[in-house]
Formats: structure tokens, C-alpha cells, sequence
């Protein structure tokens, strides 16, 4: 017992508190940069949904998403953003831009029940986003166009399944051009 | 923003926190992002949230005709005090809760009106 208290007593605090200090210091600046770096360079997020198949599969696909494009506005038609929903302000959610602001944009009303086209020109500081998957998707022609300020990300790369590894084509399967 | 800020520009503290846990209500003074130029942040008061019914002046330099709209769901509806030289949700509809930035609670600048800031101001939501 007395030899405890003795131990105990004698141990070196100074350089054990001096240790756990440095290395707490070290977790902390790690978990800045890694915060830093989510918030304003590079992000990655999973998707599920049918809304983007083919380019995204139904059960969930990760990819990362780059901030700076949408900071400098260096995104344009034919890009994949993250948007935060319109309707849900804590969704995030993954679609084709379509059109910037004073764009014109033609797009299918109901592709389920008909062919009918309706074309719209994007008021100022409004994108135009659309799911791949224009049958089942939750998109602009249902809520119209977004304010650009709600755009968060511009995906470039897909990671996850490993054999879909690789950067994202501009066009997929809706070209904008055609 | 006439009377509850100056033209000439006034400081304010904004906090962040009531935005990101949705505590905000009718009668607060918010942050957003214009829905119009992505660049630009204003000060407006928050009037009503979504589902709410909010009835407003259309014009009221020219007419006091009035109109009630509902808040679709995920959106806003916010107003400057001074109503009669106000772009806000009147022109531009009701915007996305996501373009919130902050909550003001204090005016720092200029000194004499330093203070925090009386949720009703001149226009109260109950009324």
C-alpha cells in the first residue's frame, strides 16, 4: 500500500500529461483538416434511389464530390451535383444539371402517360436539375427551378462497387446538346 | 430593414445554431442567401414557416389589397419591415429553409442601439 502511494507519487506527470497533450493535439489537427477539407474541397456521399439509374445503381453507389466547381460557379449543363432538396431541408440529393440560370430548358412533362415536351427558361440565380432516370424521379419538373445556393457538390468520381470505379462522364445518357 | 435597422448600415451578431436545429419562428430576424444572386446574403424577418398561412400587402405604395398564401412544405416566407422598399418573399415567392444562413439576436453597432433585438419589432405575427 505504501509502496503504491509511492509509485504513484513519483510517477513523471509532467511528461505524461506533456505526451497525451501532443497527441490529442495531433488527433484534433487531423480531425480540422478533415473538416476543412469535407466542407470545402471534397466530399464523398452514398446514393440510393432509382432516380439516376443507369449512371447510379438502385442500392447505393459511392462517389465523391468536389465543392470548389460550385464555390468558383465553374459547373455547367451535363454535370452531376449534390443538391440539398427544396422540399426537405435535411435530403441531400444527387441530379443531372440540366440548365443554368436563362437557359432554356425542354423537358418531358409525364414520360409514363405521354410524350408531351414543356419548355421553361430558368429564372436568375436558378439551376435546372434532373434525375437520369426521368420515369421515376423527384425532381425540377416537380418542384421547379432550385435556387443555386442549395447546389453543395459537383460529383467527378465514382468509388464504390470497385469494377464501376472511375470519373463520371459530362453526358451519360442525356446530352444536352442533342 | 427601416426601423429596426439603419440605412446607413448597422452590426449585428447572427447565430447559427437555431437555423441548424429548426428552432427558428415567425417574427425573427434571419440571414439568407438571395434566391436571386447566389452571392448575396440579406437580413429579412422570418414570417411565417411551411404550412403556415401567411397574408400579406402586395403593393402598399399603390393599393391595400392583401393576399393569403399557404407555405409549401420545406420553405419559408420572409419580409423586410419596411414593407414599402422591400424586395422579399413578396417578389420572389417563398424560399427554401436550406438558403437560412442565421439567426440575428444582438445589434452591436452603433453603440447607443447596442441591445438585443425584441422578437416582434414593429410588425407581431400575432396580431
Amino acid at each position: 500500500m505504501v509502496g503504491l502511494i509511492g509509485r504513484l507519487w513519483n510517477l513523471p506527470y509532467k511528461s505524461i500529461v506533456k505526451e497525451a497533450s501532443g497527441k490529442t493535439l495531433a488527433v484534433t489537427k487531423f480531425f480540422c483538416v478533415l473538416h476543412i477539407t469535407n466542407t470545402y474541397l471534397c466530399t464523398f456521399a452514398l446514393a440510393y434511389g432509382p432516380s439516376m439509374i443507369p449512371t447510379f445503381n438502385l442500392t447505393g453507389d459511392m462517389f465523391l464530390a468536389e465543392r470548389l466547381s460550385i464555390k468558383f460557379g465553374k459547373v455547367g449543363p451535363g454535370d452531376i451535383v449534390l443538391l440539398r432538396s427544396p422540399e426537405s431541408p435535411r435530403k441531400v440529393m444527387v441530379k443531372r444539371l440540366l440548365g443554368l440560370e436563362s437557359h432554356s430548358v425542354t423537358y418531358v412533362v409525364d414520360p409514363m402517360n405521354s410524350d408531351r415536351c414543356d419548355t421553361i427558361v430558368v429564372p436568375k440565380g436558378h439551376v435546372w436539375v434532373e434525375g437520369d432516370n426521368i420515369y421515376n424521379s423527384r425532381d425540377s419538373r416537380q418542384f421547379g427551378p432550385v435556387p443555386y445556393s442549395l447546389l453543395e457538390g459537383r460529383v467527378f468520381c465514382k468509388i464504390w462497387p470497385p469494377k464501376e470505379f472511375g470519373s463520371l462522364m459530362k453526358s451519360g445518357m442525356k446530352d444536352p446538346d442533342l | 430593414m427601416i426601423p429596426t435597422f439603419n440605412l446607413t448600415g448597422d452590426m449585428f451578431l447572427a447565430e447559427r445554431l437555431s437555423i441548424k436545429f429548426g428552432k427558428v419562428g415567425p417574427g425573427d430576424i434571419v440571414l439568407l442567401r438571395s434566391p436571386e444572386s447566389p452571392r448575396k446574403v440579406m437580413v429579412k424577418r422570418l414570417l411565417g414557416l411551411e404550412s403556415h398561412s401567411v397574408t400579406y400587402v402586395v403593393d402598399p405604395m399603390n393599393s391595400d389589397r392583401c393576399d393569403t398564401i399557404v407555405v409549401p412544405k420545406g420553405h419559408v416566407w420572409v419580409e423586410g419591415d419596411n414593407i414599402y422598399n422591400s424586395r422579399d418573399s413578396r417578389q420572389f415567392g417563398p424560399v427554401p429553409y436550406s438558403l437560412l444562413e442565421g439567426r440575428v439576436f444582438c445589434k452591436i453597432w452603433p453603440p447607443k442601439e447596442f441591445g438585443s433585438l425584441m422578437k416582434s419589432g414593429m410588425k407581431d405575427p400575432d396580431l
